[in-house]
């Protein structure tokens, strides 16, 4: 089983949430033995747009937990993945960062830093700093490990389900083949700044929860907002 | 917190287009709203936040349109009914989830005010060019519903109609509408609520673990739907898939899957379509319309009978799926079409296709600053009878 989702179980559970409530939205084609391994249901949509859909069901329906795990998110996901920090809406995202799309051979995800390159004549982009990019779209709860640092992430996502607002959690993975090698060269730094988190060959990758503060999430903001101007006529969108 | 009940409209009402779909959106359940902001639709999403906020209502302003149609899927998947608002330029960026919408089998109503395109076009103008991109926008092969209302009257009943279609389709449905009808003011009859017919998704009623999301009913084509978070533990993709939502990469399993996909609203395309006729019965030329050009139309029909023209009118109120067989039984009996449209030729097309060369095919392009006026339809009836002397 995946390593992410070896951790994700494990972070339900830990959360203690209602599995049901929990649901999966990917823009990654997963095993479908996913749904009945985690117990959760789960939507495959379009290419880097999970965080959309995601956006879509938990305004419909507050008592979901959604968790959008997404490859493709400084990509084509970039705007979405910009303008949820920014609204700090009351999701759980899980970023697949395996700086090459290992699926389309040949092409390159915005930098490389595996030691392998699909893409012929290698890639020469720099890597984006997605928690970076996260903290200065205004997320407020930002996370790294790799996929092998399974009870960090577990926790991290464990923490995430209780949380209000955004969470960002970048996971460095890639074919299992190169999971020992970003595990080895990772580095543990707690409450790093994000700037200095970048990820550059010859460097170890750094690790850790960097960020962590309250901010009123999107639904606080929403409910808050409306009952201000129209009273007590406004329905409410209730969490709980 | 007003009781459900006190919110709807009912009886004698001044509404524009814009409001009336606004009011039918809110009378067919429709609770969550998705868009972002373009003209020429500003009004409907205005009156629909104005309103939708005494009930229980979401609606949220998305980044682009893109996200505004995925945030409309995710949303209907929770049970909710949802929609969003846009016009030709927000359309062409909602095309891919179009298609997410057809593969997942969400229901969903897309309110497209068409404006003068291509591209950015002139925001503000009357258009009539998103007709093929509403049938054929996304790619692969599909089926779609698509409404074309031409009164404020039509702009209430077809908003509800498009959200029974879509219930009960399992489909996104569009309505084209446009600035002519959607800022026309009239006096209408808003029937009672408990009047009003309201379609209800049909939902899988089996065990939870039994639940498999693409499983559908020989009778009707359609797969039972579940709420998400209920415990079913459902996989669904836009990729190839199979009844348990399992991508599944193989021909048959694409011909399985879009095989039903497109017959579920082709072969039940009689309880869709709709036609209005106006003397078709002796008719030697007839006008097909549709939206606000439907309006020139009906005047040019009777300054044609006036002078002693036997002409008739088919007002397309349904533009997809395309009622063919009523196109072909004219063609038999008739001499001419005269097809005016807000376009360069777009139903002209479909027309002179299932006229089947029964009758002769004439397009008038009634460009935007010719809407309101009915010469340029006359001159091609006229014409139409000339040539078939």
């Amino acid at each position: 089983m995946d390593k992410i989702i070896e951790a994700l179980n494990k972070g339900i559970e830990n959360a203690g949430v209602e599995r049901r409530k929990v649901c999966l939205v990917t823009d990654i084609a997963y095993s479908p033995d996913v749904v009945d391994f985690l117990g959760i249901d789960l939507f495959h949509t379009s290419r880097g747009r999970a965080i959309p859909y995601a956006t879509g069901m938990k305004l419909a329906n507050p008592k979901l937990l959604p968790v959008v795990l997404i490859g493709d998110i400084a990509t084509l996901g970039g705007n979405h993945f910009v303008h949820s920090c920014r609204r700090n809406m009351d999701i759980v995202v899980i970023c697949v960062n395996d700086f090459v799309y290992r699926e389309v051979a040949g092409e390159t995800a915005p930098g490389d830093f595996s030691p392998i390159s699909f893409s012929p004549y290698l890639s020469f982009e720099k890597p984006l700093n997605i928690p970076h990019m996260a903290r200065s779209c205004g997320c407020v709860n930002v996370s790294r490990w790799t996929a092998l640092h399974t009870d960090e992430l577990a926790n991290s996502i464990s923490q995430a389900l209780h949380r209000k607002g955004l969470s960002l959690i970048d996971v460095i993975s890639s074919a299992p083949d190169l999971l020992e090698f970003y595990y080895k060269n990772s580095e543990l730094r707690n409450d790093e700044d994000t700037l200095n988190v970048e990820i550059e060959k010859d460097r170890k990758i750094v690790v850790g929860n960097f960020f962590n503060e309250e901010k009123p999430s999107f639904i606080e903001a929403y409910n808050e907002q409306h009952t201000k101007i129209l009273g007590d006529n406004f329905v409410k969108i209730e969490v709980e | 917190m007003k009781a459900v009940e006190n919110i709807f409209l009912k009886g004698k009402h001044t509404l524009s287009g814009f409001e009336a779909c606004a009011e039918g959106a809110l009378s067919a359940g429709c609770r969550f709203l998705g868009y972002y902001p373009i003209r020429p639709s500003f009004e409907i999403i205005e009156r629909f936040i104005n309103r939708c906020s005494d009930v229980d209502g979401v609606f949220v302003q998305m980044e682009d349109e893109i996200s505004a149609l995925a945030a409309v899927l995710g949303a209907s998947w929770t049970g909710r009914k949802s929609m969003t608002v846009t016009s030709g330029p927000g359309f062409s960026q909602m095309m891919e989830h179009v298609g997410l919408g057809v593969m997942l089998e969400t229901p969903c109503v897309i309110i497209d005010v068409q404006r003068s395109g291509i591209s950015e076009g002139l925001p503000n103008a009357v258009g009539g060019g998103d007709i093929m991109q509403a049938r054929w926008g996304s790619h692969g092969d599909y089926e779609i519903i698509a409404l074309a209302p031409n009164s404020p009257l039509e702009m209430f009943e077809l908003t509800v109609r498009a959200f029974n279609f879509s219930e009960r389709f399992r489909t996104p449905v569009v309505i084209l509408s446009d600035v002519v009808i959607g800022r026309k003011k009239e006096e209408i009859n808003i029937p009672d609520q408990k009047d009003i017919k309201i379609k209800k998704r049909k939902y899988y009623k089996g065990k939870k673990e039994d639940y498999l999301p693409f499983k559908y009913d020989e009778k009707d084509l359609i797969p039972p739907m579940v709420d998400i978070g209920q415990g079913c533990r459902f996989h669904v993709t836009g990729l190839t898939h199979d009844e348990r939502g399992y991508p599944v990469m193989s021909d048959s399993c694409q011909e399985w899957n879009v095989h039903r996909l497109v017959n579920k609203i082709r072969l039940f395309s009689d309880q869709i379509i709709e036609v209005e006729e106006d003397q078709t019965e002796d008719a030697d030329v007839v006008i097909v319309s549709y939206g606000a050009t439907s309006l020139d139309a009906i005047k040019a029909v009777k300054q044609a009978r006036d002078e002693g023209i036997k002409a008739g009118h088919l007002r397309l109120v349904t533009i997809w799926p395309f009622p063919e067989k009523r196109i072909s039984e004219l063609a038999r009996k008739i001499d001419a079409f005269v097809v005016p449209e807000i376009n360069y030729g777009q139903i002209f097309y479909e027309v002179e296709r299932c006229s089947r060369g029964g009758a002769e095919t004439l397009f008038v392009h009634h460009a935007s600053s010719q809407v309101g006026q009915s010469a340029d339809i006359l001159k091609s009836i006229k014409k139409a009878r000339g040539n078939n002397k």
